[in-house]
């Protein structure tokens, strides 16, 4: 079984209660290094533009290029569920490796701001799911863009769209999300991406 | 990694941090300390999903800059210089200057400044105002910041400012097109938690969407709204250039007009330049609005056709030169197409939520009053004040005796109120202004007055001139620096209360932690000083004013604080709600139940049912022409609505050296000043001046270069977003950035209001929007 997310990219405006309940709940102190990032994209000229925001974080990805990259074999990928988890006692830490970090396209892998800092990501909420609950993420969404479950399950419910705008779907690790994509139908050329959080 | 651990405790209680948006929260604590918090799980029934600002709340409460005792001032002013003293001792310099000012001065001399923070029912301002009615009163200030323009205009049209004359948001569901003016709903909510997943159910309408704004906003996004931009303090010409279309087309729905409203031929006159020889045509408002032509004749086109039709404009536009001519221009433009009183249609209400009959205890309307101590002595001894519309209507109808909205904070609308917008002015020119005292003493509550108000520098010469300050805040902000007592305030976190939500439901506050060091309550602290000015504190019973507008039986009403407790307030209010106080208290949440109407249709009774129902103008119609107005002979308030030119754009030398229009918009991670210094909501997008690519290159300026933003009145350093989201020659900085001055008073904390002027419109409103500014390179 694989679990995965379903963003829904046209009812999100970047609001971020997700990021930040993630934060909070996963005790992650100020600082770039977030479970969750939204990117916000502006598309087009004046007076011509096209505005998404897209839903990064940890994809849990069939594939996934960071368990290859761990020279230490610290990240694994859990045979009942899919979910891609890293063990903090065999990490070699942020300052040293970062190797996954390099291998991941989705910039999963985070550095926390704390000495000594492994590699944390998101792990769906481990802990929640396991007390039968959804991710924080899901619930702390406003417009009820997120949803997290068995991913045949989300395709069954929502389909298979797998590109969305600021998105590339790479075949090669078959990342776990599916989406119902926000649609640039003019196809206007990319002018700025924001990263949330974007720092001071 | 974090365990959902048995020994946790969850406790529900209530968001609403200055935001009138109130969300649900779930906080762990486990050994008396919050440990995170959830949000509304939410079944049944709508859900009141929290912000990143709810989310961020342990860090409000446990921001190690928490100010955790009294403080008294050791250096200069604005220096931030304190030690720390006793409660007991800062109760008793308060009183003292307090009652030293009164006798010296009179207690005019004492001004009284509140606003909002994260207040409720029971722990506001109001509860201060209770202490020093019973001393003699006090000056108070007049209207808000918010919203005084879109209030005068209602007054005007409608003879109400019960919401503005706003229906419910889900309205918007019956619209076949809605023009979102100014509206940034997604983001701001505006008087409607629910507002996100209206929007969301909106999408699914298939009604045409316009979004008439200097900015392509996340609602428009959200949407897919067509986006018109237009300049700032401009959006009045808009709305008479669409006037004009639909006269010359003759799509008016004059049966309406005519049933309902008077003064449609002197406005009809205005509009085709009989009365000024000046035709009100498309191309005349492209020059000033920057609208083309044949946009404004197709979106008239589409307004007067497609039905019903909403506008759903929010405060801002009317937050102009001379904002009330936006609102009543509106109010006309719905009578015109014949969309008053219906579902799906409305505007110029300025992104109100209707008012809701089962919720009388809303936080802006009877809580305030509710709370407050009324009939301060200073205000009766005072004559009305000329200009005030409501206090006209209200000696006609009694029903306006009722508080309302606009009464947020206990003002009044006698001549010794002060407006809101000039406090700084009269304490710099007092009596020798034309002033009715010279203010002495000032007392704040849960405000960042330098902050939020017009022209920083001006309100930092008021702050130094005068005998004494006191505030009651949280954090070190830039006005508490400036204070000689500092009394230091709880969070909600810390406190019981009740907060209710329009249309949406009652929550119960219940405390989740213990106040943080020696910070109290606001009715801790309001006891304490009614202590030590040794007020008569006796229970009274009186008529409450809002009472008096529900019933004929006027209610006991308790005047008291001294001798009652925070639960005798919190079941009183509960009480009134009918609703019992421990169930309450136990689910946290009271939501409307589903069998009671959820849609309230402003005005459907004045239309629907006219013989029993009476507009509450002097006419009893809508009044496009008001002989009220007339009577003011204010050149700036015309008898109906005009385009009036923003007086900055008009001036030739202003428009060359400042080329730029100023906006200031609300900041989607925080509310007004409140959580610029969370980190968590600080993180997430810095503090910026977004300006059009084509601006940005005229000046050579880069995206993140500092940029110092300018005009006579001040300066403001803040990094460049460049971004086609914004129309070339306005610039956006978005209001609320915490004022930062360096040693050579420039401001490198990006608070725009440094740049805005005091001078309100002629209705007495902040004019936040369509300052001149200049940019460069810093």
């Amino acid at each position: 079984m694989q679990m995965g997310f379903y963003f829904n990219q046209e009812l999100c405006w970047h609001c971020s209660a997700c990021l930040v309940a993630c934060k909070d709940w996963h005790d992650v102190p100020p600082g770039p290094g977030s479970y969750i990032r939204i990117a916000v994209i502006e598309k087009g000229k004046f007076p011509d533009v096209f505005m998404a925001a897209m839903f990064h974080t940890c994809y849990h990805c069939a594939e996934p290029a960071c368990v290859e990259a761990c020279p230490v074999e610290a990240i694994t990928k859990r045979e009942e569920d899919g979910i891609v988890v890293v063990d903090p006692e065999e990490c070699l830490g942020m300052d040293n490796c970062g190797a996954c970090k390099d291998q991941c396209p989705y910039g999963a892998p985070q550095s926390i701001d704390v000495e000594d800092a492994k590699m944390q990501k998101c792990d769906l909420c481990q802990d929640r799911l396991s007390a039968g609950k959804d991710p924080i993420c899901v619930g702390a969404c406003n417009t009820f863009a997120i949803a997290v479950g068995p991913l045949d399950e989300l395709r069954k419910k929502y389909g298979d769209v797998r590109q969305a705008e600021g998105f590339e779907y790479d075949e090669a690790l078959s990342p776990s999300i599916i989406f119902k994509p926000m649609i640039d139908k003019k196809n206007r050329t990319v002018q700025k991406t924001l990263m949330i959080p974007g720092g001071n | 990694m974090s365990k959902v651990e048995s020994t946790e405790k969850v406790i529900k209680t209530i968001c609403m941090d200055h935001c009138t948006t109130a969300c649900m929260l779930q906080v762990y604590v486990k050994d008396g300390k919050v440990t995170r918090i959830e949000t509304d799980d939410g079944s049944p029934g709508p859900q009141f999903r929290a912000c990143v600002k709810g989310r961020s709340y342990r860090q409000m409460l446990y921001h190690p800059d928490r100010i955790t005792y009294p403080l008294r001032r050791t250096g200069e002013r604005g220096e931030g210089k304190f030690e720390r003293i006793s409660w007991d001792e800062a109760l008793e310099t308060v009183a003292a200057q307090l009652m030293r000012v009164k006798a010296i001065y009179g207690s005019r001399s004492n001004i009284l400044l509140t606003s909002g923070g994260d207040f409720g029912y029971l722990h506001y301002g109001g509860l201060i105002d209770r202490a020093l009615v019973k001393i003699g009163g006090y000056t108070g200030v007049q209207g808000t910041v918010s919203d005084k323009a879109t209030e005068f205009a209602a007054k005007a049209s409608f003879g109400t400012v019960h919401y503005m004359g706003a229906s419910s948001r889900n309205n918007l569901l019956d619209s076949k097109l809605v023009i979102f003016w100014g509206f940034n709903g997604v983001v701001t909510k505006c008087f409607g938690g629910h507002t996100p997943s209206v929007f969301t159910k909106l999408k699914e309408t298939g009604a045409k969407f316009f979004c008439v704004d200097p900015r392509y906003t996340e609602t428009a996004a959200f949407l897919d709204a067509q986006w018109i931009p237009i300049k700032p303090a401009t959006d009045a010409a808009l709305a008479v250039a669409m006037a004009y279309v639909i006269i010359k087309e003759n799509l008016q729905d004059q049966e309406f007009l005519d049933k309902y409203t008077v003064g449609f031929d002197e406005f009809k006159n205005y509009v085709l330049g009989q009365e000024d020889g000046i035709p009100k045509t498309p191309a005349w408002a492209e020059e000033i609005t920057g609208v083309p032509a044949d946009t404004i004749v197709m979106l008239a086109n589409a307004y007067a056709t497609i039905k019903p039709a909403s506008i759903m404009d929010s405060f801002s536009p009317g937050r102009t030169a001379y904002g009330e001519q936006f609102n009543r221009t509106l109010h006309t433009l719905v009578a015109m197409t014949g969309n008053t009183g219906v579902s799906g249609g409305g505007g110029g209400c300025g992104g109100m939520t209707g008012w809701d009959p089962l919720r009388p205890l809303f936080l802006c309307n009877g809580a305030h009053v509710h709370m407050s101590g009324g009939n301060n002595p200073v205000d009766l001894a005072s004559p009305l004040r000329k200009e005030d519309l409501e206090f006209q209507w209200a000696k006609r109808n009694p029903t306006f005796a009722m508080p309302e909205p606009g009464h947020y904070y206990f003002g009044g609308s006698t001549t010794a109120y002060l407006n809101r917008v000039r406090v700084a002015d009269a304490i710099l020119r007092g009596k020798a202004g034309g002033y009715p005292a010279d203010y002495k003493l000032l007392f704040l509550v849960t405000i960042n007055w330098l902050n939020q108000y017009g022209d920083v520098n001006k309100i930092t010469q008021a702050l130094k001139k005068l005998e004494f300050v006191v505030t009651i805040e949280q954090f070190m902000t830039a006005t508490a620096k400036y204070a000689d007592i500092i009394l230091p305030h709880n969070t909600l976190l810390e406190r019981n209360d009740l907060v209710t939500s329009p249309l949406m439901f009652t929550g119960y506050r219940t405390a989740v932690a213990d106040s943080i060091g020696e910070s109290k309550s606001m009715f801790e602290i309001a006891q304490g000083l009614a202590s030590k000015l040794g007020v008569d504190d006796s229970m009274e019973e009186s008529k409450s004013m809002f009472d008096k507008a529900e019933g004929p039986e006027p209610k006991v009403r308790s005047t008291g604080l001294l001798n009652t407790t925070e639960e005798y307030w919190l079941k009183q209010g509960a009480d009134s709600l009918e609703l019992d106080v421990e169930t309450l208290k136990k689910d946290c949440i009271q939501r409307v139940p589903e069998d009671v109407p959820q849609k309230i249709v402003a005005f459907s009774g004045e239309i629907n049912d006219p013989e029993n129902f009476k507009f509450t103008t002097p006419s009893g119609k809508i009044e496009i022409y008001s002989q009220a107005l007339a009577d003011l002979e204010n050149p700036g308030l015309p008898p109906i609505p005009k385009f009036i030119e923003n007086w900055e754009t008009k001036d030739d030398s202003l428009r060359t050296r400042y080329p730029l229009m100023l906006i200031t918009t609300h900041f989607w991670r925080r509310t007004h000043g409140r959580f610029d210094n969370v980190p968590h909501c600080k993180e997430l997008e810095r503090q910026s001046v977004y300006m059009n690519s084509i601006d940005a290159e005229e000046r050579g300026i880069k995206e993140g270069d500092m940029v110092r933003v300018f005009n006579d009145r001040g300066q403001t350093v803040v990094p460049a977003s460049i971004t086609e989201k914004i129309m070339p020659g306005v610039i956006d900085v978005p209001e609320g950035a915490w004022y930062d001055p360096d040693e050579n008073g420039i401001d490198r904390g990006g608070c725009p209001n440094v740049l805005l002027s005091d001078i309100p419109s002629p209705g007495g409103g902040l004019c936040t929007n369509g300052a001149l500014v200049q940019a460069e390179k810093a």
